[in-house]
Formats: structure tokens, C-alpha cells, sequence
């Protein structure tokens, strides 16, 4: 655990102009040797300078460095460009599902078999496929954690490029929803890697 | 690395807490808001909370110490978590303290959440890390800002008080000596009115500056009202302050922004032990020195 008088320094570094980040190196014996700051500003002279006077403040011989991370930061995804789901259905009467997602004004749709887990599962990488992303995953495992209503459903995917298997967990209103919603979770972090498909 | 959602909740985290042979646990419980939206809340998390609450405040310190206990847990490699603060703005953290350099800013963009490498910790537990480092950065700020004047990071009225309270007290029961200073701008107001508030402000903040660096390490330095500022020497005698005072000098001409002042001063135990006395003395000094047009 760091001092107080380290994260006071650090809570006064971070609240300069444009601060996103700090990093402290010390020397073998302890002293600061080097203060950087990633700054996303436009006037890096002033923040330097503020900079270097609370450094200077707090360790008089350390050096302080700005990179500059300018239009580096990608801007904040608008709720607009996220994958959303505009429809799951259920028929009772055949076990199948379909899955529509919405993305960027498109709909991908999916439609799988076997009941409401594994159907909403399958139907959900359909969706994805079909709103143009490339899914190197199958589906292993679909499981309710307690086969009772209300609980949480986890999906297990398996990497066909023998990366590591990804498993997702939520709870919704029914199992259907849940599954669709634990297979996007699953998913989350890699999809937003993937340029998608025009 | 990508983000993650979050979860929120209406009300306040639950836990139930079981007592086992003398060890404590704290068990993790879903909670459900008005919409029946669930939390989840990690045991271990819970358990570096109630450590770290033991015996000081959540703050910059507690977000390292969660990052490198997930890194153990997982056997990350790195982890960099990204919360938004309505103060602070986009604020990054990494594993070890370690910068987050402007190529893993670009990876990991703006979007609040955890990142880590490799990518296999669950969701939920994501959620669950940075909520606790937002609301470490959150309540780190509200205990600065409680004991800090907003414009100069130095120290406010209240937590002068304060000090000027025990370091009379010591002096009472020790005889401690030390130097109460009360400075005052000259013609501050002319500096407003001519050049507009926010010059005042970058004249204030500067003189500010100046102050720290004219002290030694374990003196005060508060802003106790507009341009008025308090500093308390401690185990020092008359003439501290006047090599205070040059230095104090010479650190406004360095920031080349150097504004007249005026001081007054009082010494304990000499002058008086009761802080309310040291205070009337060494501001009658000024009043009086100002008057006289001195500094």
C-alpha cells in the first residue's frame, strides 16, 4: 500500500488539466526518479509546468515527462453503436428461438432449435454472424445454475482457433433471455476488439 | 482487453457475515434494484475493503492494492481499469502503478471499465473491481477536498485550525516554540478589478505555491480567507521567520509572479499558548504593520 503523502501526490497530479494517467519509477534506494504523466490536453506547457511544481513540492530531484495522448483517446461510443437486442422468441409448440439483434441500424437475426437455453444460445451467434461478425467460438455448454426460475445462466464458448474458452454469466426475466444475454457477455470483449464485416 | 458493462443497484450492498471458529467471512449476496437487475459482490473484495477501512481511509493506495490482488487471483499479466469521474474526468490505473502509456490509452479508449490481460476474468467481478475504484478515487477526493482549499491544494481554515490547536497544545505541555504567520496580499482587490477574477486566481494559486516551497517539511501552510494565508512554523523561533520570509520572497520571483505582502506574526510560548490569543496577536501585527505600509 502506498503512503498518504503518495496519494495525495498522485490525487493532485491527476486533478491538472487532461491528466488520464500517472506512473511513479523510483530508484534502487527508494527515491523518485522519474514522474510521467499521459495527458490528454491541448496545453501541455501549463500542465508540465504545474506538474513539475507539485513534483518539485513533493520530490525536488525527480523528473517529470508528459506524453502526450492527444487524439489517441477514442472517443466515447454513443449508446447508438452498441449491439442491442430487439427481439427473443420462444415457440413452445416446435423449441425454436430467434434472436434479433440491433446494430448500427441493422438487424442480424438467428433462429436455433432445442429449447430456450441452448436454442438462445445458438440463435444468439447466428445474429452475430448474420449482422456480419466473424465468431470463432461454438457453443459448449449452456447451463441454469440452480434449474430453478431466477437464477443466473452461464454460456460456455469454445475457441475454434484454440484461444481460451469464454464463458459468460446474467440473470433475466426467463431463460431465454438470460441465455441470450450470458452468450453476449461471453462475447463482449471480443466483439469489441472485431471491425465488423460491411 | 475490451469493456465491460456495469451493474447498478438502488440500494446499498449487502453481505452476510458468518463468524466460524473464530474466523470472519463475508459471504457475496445478489441484491436486486427496482428492476430486479442484480449485483454481485466479490468476497475478497469486500474482505481488502474492511482491511484497508481498518485502519485508514479508501483512497489512490486501495485501487493499486485491488489491482495487484486480482492480478494474483487470475494471473494477470496486466490490468488497467478506466472510471469516470465527474471531477476528474477520465481517470486510467494500472497494474503496480505503472503508467498507462498512450498506445494502451488507444487500445483501451475512454470507455469505462477493466481491462485485463489475459481476458479471462468474469464480468461480473469487473463490474464489481471498478465500481470499488470509482468509489476509491470518489471518496479520496471528498477527504482532500474536505481538509484543502479548492484553488491552491493547500490546506483550508478548518484544517489550520486544527493545527494551530495542537501544535498549542504542545507548546503548553512541552514548551514547544513555534511561529504563527499571518500573511495578507497587498492591493489584491486592485489585481482583481484590473486584470479580472481569474488573474486573482492564478496570483492566489501561485502564492500558494510559493508557500509550500518556502516551508520545511511538518510546517502548515493554509488559506484561511480571499487573500489571506496562515502558516505555522513549528519549533521555530522569531528569526525563522524572517529567513521564511525570504524564502518565501525568492519563490515568487522564480514563478515570476511576485505580488507584495504583508505579515504578522506571534510566537508560542513567548507570545501566548492559547491559539485564539496567538491568532488576535498576529493579526493585530498585521493590521498594524499595514497600516503602516510595511511588509
Amino acid at each position: 500500500m502506498i503512503s498518504r503523502i503518495e496519494e495525495d501526490f498522485e490525487i493532485e497530479l491527476r486533478s491538472l488539466n487532461g491528466v488520464l494517467s500517472v506512473g511513479i519509477s523510483r530508484h534502487e534506494n527508494d527515491d523518485v526518479d522519474v514522474v510521467t504523466l499521459v495527458v490528454n490536453s491541448k496545453d501541455h506547457v501549463a500542465t508540465r509546468s504545474e506538474a513539475s511544481h507539485i513534483a518539485g513540492l513533493y520530490y525536488p530531484d525527480a523528473t517529470v515527462v508528459i506524453e502526450d495522448a492527444n487524439g489517441v483517446l477514442s472517443p466515447q461510443r454513443s449508446d447508438g453503436t452498441r449491439i442491442a437486442l430487439v427481439k427473443a422468441d420462444y415457440d413452445t409448440s416446435d423449441g425454436i428461438c430467434e434472436v434479433q439483434l440491433a446494430f448500427e441500424g441493422r438487424i442480424g437475426k438467428g433462429r436455433a432449435g432445442s429449447g430456450p437455453l441452448i436454442g438462445g444460445a445458438e440463435a444468439t451467434l447466428e445474429a452475430l454472424r448474420n449482422l456480419g461478425y466473424e465468431i470463432p467460438f461454438s457453443l459448449m455448454t449452456v447451463t441454469n445454475v440452480t434449474n430453478g426460475r431466477d437464477w443466473p445462466v452461464i454460456v460456455t464458448l469454445r475457441s475454434l482457433t484454440n484461444d481460451a474458452d469464454r464463458f459468460g454469466i446474467a440473470r433475466a426475466d426467463d431463460d431465454l433471455l438470460s441465455a441470450v444475454k450470458a452468450t453476449l457477455d461471453a462475447l463482449n470483449r471480443f466483439l469489441s476488439t472485431l471491425e465488423i464485416r460491411s | 482487453m475490451a469493456t465491460t458493462g456495469s451493474a447498478t443497484t438502488t440500494e446499498s450492498p449487502r453481505a452476510e457475515v458468518e463468524v466460524d471458529a473464530g474466523v470472519l467471512s463475508i459471504m457475496p449476496t445478489m441484491t436486486e434494484d427496482a428492476e430486479g437487475e442484480g449485483g454481485y459482490y466479490e468476497p475478497w473484495l469486500f474482505q481488502t475493503m474492511l482491511g484497508v477501512l481498518a485502519d485508514r481511509e479508501l483512497g489512490i493506495g486501495f485501487i493499486y492494492s485491488v489491482l495487484d490482488l486480482l492480478a494474483q487471483r487470475h494471473g494477470l499479466s496486466d490490468v488497467v481499469v478506466v472510471v469516470r469521474h465527474e471531477s476528474f474526468g477520465t481517470q486510467m490505473f494500472r497494474l503496480g502503478g505503472e503508467v498507462v502509456t498512450p498506445d494502451v490509452v488507444a487500445r483501451v479508449g475512454a470507455e469505462p471499465g477493466l481491462y485485463c490481460e489475459p481476458d479471462n476474468v468474469p464480468q461480473m467481478e469487473c463490474d464489481a473491481v471498478r465500481t470499488a475504484c470509482h468509489v476509491a478515487l470518489s471518496l479520496h477526493l471528498a477527504r482532500f477536498s474536505a481538509s484543502h482549499d479548492w484553488l491552491t491544494n493547500i490546506a483550508n481554515r478548518r484544517s489550520f485550525e486544527d493545527a494551530l490547536d495542537s501544535a498549542a497544545a504542545r507548546s503548553s505541555r512541552y514548551d514547544w516554540a513555534f511561529t504563527l504567520i499571518l500573511l495578507d496580499l497587498n492591493d489584491f482587490k486592485k489585481v482583481n478589478d484590473r486584470d479580472g477574477h481569474m488573474a486573482g486566481d492564478v496570483l492566489l494559486k501561485q502564492f500558494g505555491f510559493a508557500l509550500r516551497q518556502a516551508v520545511r517539511s511538518g510546517d502548515t501552510v493554509a488559506r484561511i480567507g480571499g487573500d489571506e494565508f496562515a502558516v505555522i512554523l513549528s519549533k521555530a523561533e522569531g528569526h525563522d521567520s524572517s529567513d521564511f520570509v525570504e524564502r518565501l520572497r525568492k519563490s515568487l520571483i522564480e514563478l515570476g509572479n511576485y505580488v507584495e505582502f504583508t505579515i504578522g506574526t506571534a510566537l508560542a510560548p513567548r507570545d501566548s499558548t492559547d491559539p485564539g490569543e496567538l491568532y488576535g496577536i498576529a493579526d493585530h501585527r498585521l493590521r498594524k504593520r499595514k497600516g503602516g505600509g510595511r511588509t
